[in-house]
């Protein structure tokens, strides 16, 4: 498997935790079911938030996480982006 | 007009129906590359789009100019469409050589995995600037874009090395029937049959290219 293939895995999983958890999710239960290291996680999160993927929402109950369109987008889409950049040779 | 091939008489028309289908393949890659990078912001796949779009682009240029040089021999002409001709012309072989290089580029720069604009564009400044100030850009033209191919040509073998995937060999091939393309083209400047067997050496590779886009869509 491929560096890039993993990372755009990662995306897969975080993204897929977050909508399995109905759209809202804590970060610590990403971080437990997406398998990844304190810094990896803050590196995939504040990427996926910056690109639009992901929403941040803050309470007094603390952060949770919650899927934007594209978010979900990627996800429907997920087979199709991993079979182009596979096909091109297009891995980071 | 700058001459950049021997084109055979009999081969006229024919070359401007295959550019057209290299702008159309080159084009559908293109696009379908960019909206894998609307969907997954994925950098790779922004610059393999730009780069595909570069190169279609630089198609249709070839085949509009192949065109209109085609029309004004046939309707005979006086001076001045002479003269316009032959500016439009030069116009066009310098568009057709900058976008194409620049596509070359694109894709040889993606393949290094770095992200640094500076150095994306010192690299195409490098190579436009040799081709600009070249006493013989259209040979040039040919021997960097080869030269670019073999670069990228290697990445694609590392590559299908790494994976052993089927599409990733049909990409290798695709990418080295360009460069032999490209190798035919050196050798158009003197000889018309070979710029009859770069034409065709390319079709074999957008049709591989064609193949392996389909192959993914269908896949959907």
């Amino acid at each position: 498997m491929s560096k890039k293939r993993a990372r755009l895995q990662i995306i897969y999983d975080i993204l897929n935790v977050i909508k399995e958890k109905d759209g809202r999710i804590k970060p610590t239960n990403v971080l437990y079911k997406s398998n990844l290291s304190n810094q990896m996680f803050d590196e995939y999160m504040g990427d996926l938030i910056a690109k639009g993927f992901v929403i941040e929402n803050r309470s007094k109950s603390g952060r949770t996480y919650s899927l934007t369109q594209k978010g979900f987008d990627y996800l429907s889409k997920y087979q199709m982006i991993v079979d182009f950049t596979n096909s091109f040779g297009l891995s980071e | 007009m700058i001459e950049y091939a021997i084109v055979p008489h009999w081969f006229m028309g024919y070359n401007i129906i295959l550019e057209l289908i290299f702008f159309v393949i080159t084009l559908l890659v293109g696009t379908y590359a960019l909206k894998i990078y609307q969907l997954s912001t994925q950098r790779q796949s922004k610059l393999f789009g730009i780069s595909f779009l570069m190169i279609a682009l630089a198609y249709l240029i070839q085949s509009v100019l192949n065109f209109a040089a085609g029309q004004s021999m046939a309707q005979g002409c006086n001076m001045q469409s002479m003269s316009l001709v032959h500016y439009l012309g030069n116009a066009g072989i310098y568009a057709h050589i900058i976008l194409f290089t620049s596509g070359l580029v694109t894709i040889a720069y993606m393949t290094l995995k770095i992200k640094d604009a500076k150095a994306y564009l010192l690299f195409l400044a490098a190579i436009l600037g040799v081709l600009a100030f070249g006493s013989n850009p259209i040979y040039l033209y040919y021997v960097i874009s080869s030269m670019l191919l073999v670069y990228i040509s290697f990445y694609y073998l590392r590559n299908y090395l790494q994976s052993k995937k089927t599409n990733a060999l049909i990409i290798l091939i695709a990418f080295l029937f360009l460069l032999f393309g490209k190798i035919h083209f050196i050798f158009s400047i003197n000889h018309g049959s070979f710029y009859v067997a770069g034409h065709f050496l390319e079709l074999v590779a957008y049709s591989l290219i064609l193949i392996n886009l389909l192959t993914v869509i269908r896949r959907k």
